[in-house]
Parts: structure tokens; C-alpha cells; sequence
């Protein structure tokens, strides 16, 4: 498989409301209160009001279901949700992968609507931010 | 991002059921009849009674929504979904419409499927965000899976 960069997104998060043990594991939901996005085709910020909606399971394994609205630097509202998983006990590394979706009603960015994309995360002192590419 | 093959998936669909006009777009149905995979690390057959729900939307992209249960040469059960898209020109796709034999690469094909299974030799599966491209043949598709690193 080939793929080519999307864009580098970071993610302001607010404190985190842990529900607690639900019936599939502990759930912890990120409220996201703002953040940006950067790529070479499109850039702009990432409105408040999404969350990631997180659950850690028995095998240790936190998934993830994000949804948020980005608005791109010329107005466009885009649509993102992703699901993934985050593995902290992984080797030889940490392991969190995405597999994020757009939905756009702006012509210009409706390529996004046409292609699956990944993305690569870390956690960085100020927040997550997640490298995101196209599949080809 | 970097990737490692983990199998080569083929199923076989059954007659398709035409639901038709819904709110989203136009429904086909394809039940699953069987099939087999094989990679390094697992290999094995596709029991009968999965699907794959496609939806072709109004901007001509098809969402494909697969589930189907994987059983492993040793007898491992491994449930396996998995959400694609696939679209290209117009003449590419009344060609696999007609079922002829195309180029995958004439037509953007991919989907990212995802694994469940209670077997230890397995459980690697739960912990991996994997990839695929598809080859629609006449017969059936064929998806080659990679996992992402």
C-alpha cells in the first residue's frame, strides 16, 4: 500500500470526564476544545464542540471514536470522524493508529469524500497530534 | 506510514439481493458463500453467512460494509468487518457492473478492515488498524491486507 500526507492535526483537549467502568471497559471521554489542522492541500482549525469518545479494554487496549468540525482557512466546514486503537504496551513502541472519514459539501474539498485515510498519533505536552494520509 | 502484508483475502458472493432506492443512495446486498485466506502468520477459509451491505451514494461512490467470520486452518474463529470505498471513471465501472475483468488499479478500491478474536495465538489481530486494497473480479473480490506499523 502507498500513501501520501494529508495533513498534521493537533488536538487542544479539556479535562477528561471519566465515566468509569461500562459494560465493555473504562470509559473516559476527551472533550476537544479546539486545535488545528496543516496539510500541503488543506489547513485551518478545528472547531470546539467534538469529542474523542474512549474506551480501554480488559486486554488493555484504549479505542478510540472521534468526532470533530474542522473549517479550513478559505470557510469550509468539513465533517471528520475516525475510530482507532491506542496501545501504550506495545513493542517495540507504543501503537496508535487511526482510520479517519471526512464528509464536505465544499466542491473544493470533495476529494475527501473519495478516499480512506490513516493516521499516526502521539501525544505531545500540549495535546495529540495525529499525522493523517491518504491512501492511494 | 509503513506496512506489512498480513493475508490475501477471497470471498465468494452469492446472488445478490437489489434492495434498492434508500434515503442514503441505492442498497445491493451481497451475501458471502465462502472463500479463504492466506498469510504468513494465518490462513484459512470463510464460513458461509457473512455480507457485504454496499451503498452506492449519490456522488457515485460505493461504501462496502463486509462482515464476515474467518475460521483458521487450526480452528481459530475470527470475527472480521470491515468499511471500504470504492469509484473511478464511469466506463470502469460499468465494466465490473457488467462483470468483466478490470485492472484494480483502473479504480480506487480500499477499505479497512478490523478483527475480533477470543483465541491467544490470534490475539494479535485485536490490537492492529489494518488496510486493503481490492481487485473486484468477476467471481468475487479479492482484498490484499496490510497491516499498519
Amino acid at each position: 500500500m502507498r500513501s501520501r500526507p494529508l495533513f498534521t492535526l493537533r488536538l487542544n483537549t479539556a479535562p477528561v470526564q471519566d465515566i468509569g467502568a461500562a459494560p465493555c471497559g473504562i470509559r473516559v471521554t476527551f472533550p476537544i476544545t479546539g486545535g488545528s489542522f496543516e496539510g500541503e492541500r488543506l489547513r485551518g482549525k478545528v472547531l470546539a464542540g467534538g469529542d474523542d469518545w474512549t474506551v480501554k479494554r480488559p486486554d488493555g487496549v484504549v479505542e478510540l471514536d472521534l468526532r470533530v468540525t474542522l473549517q479550513t482557512d478559505d470557510g469550509a466546514y468539513i465533517h471528520m470522524t475516525f475510530e482507532g486503537i491506542r496501545d501504550d504496551g506495545a513493542t517495540p513502541a507504543p501503537y496508535f493508529r487511526t482510520v479517519p472519514r471526512f464528509e464536505t459539501a465544499e466542491p473544493k474539498y470533495a476529494f475527501l469524500n473519495r478516499l480512506l485515510a490513516i493516521g499516526a498519533a502521539q501525544i505531545a505536552a500540549d495535546g495529540p497530534v495525529h499525522v493523517i494520509e491518504e491512501l492511494l | 506510514m509503513d506496512f506489512q502484508l498480513l493475508m490475501t483475502l477471497h470471498v465468494a458472493v452469492g446472488d445478490v439481493q437489489r434492495v434498492g432506492a434508500v434515503p442514503h443512495g441505492t442498497r445491493v446486498t451481497a451475501p458471502i458463500r465462502d472463500g479463504g485466506f492466506e498469510g504468513r502468520r494465518l490462513r484459512g477459509k470463510v464460513l458461509p453467512g457473512g455480507g457485504d451491505w454496499t451503498l452506492l451514494r449519490g456522488d457515485g461512490v460505493l461504501e462496502l460494509d463486509l462482515r464476515v467470520t474467518l475460521e483458521t486452518d487450526d480452528g481459530a474463529l475470527i470475527h472480521m468487518t470491515s468499511f471500504g470505498i470504492r469509484h473511478g471513471p464511469p466506463d470502469v465501472i460499468a465494466a465490473l457492473a457488467r462483470g468483466e475483468r478490470v485492472d484494480p488499479d483502473a479504480y480506487y478500491f480500499r477499505t479497512t478492515p478490523r478483527f475480533e478474536t477470543a483465541h491467544p495465538k490470534y490475539a494479535f489481530l485485536n490490537r492492529l488498524v489494518t488496510v486493503a486494497s481490492g481487485d473486484r473480479r468477476p467471481e468475487g473480490p479479492i482484498y490484499t491486507i496490510e497491516e499498519i506499523l
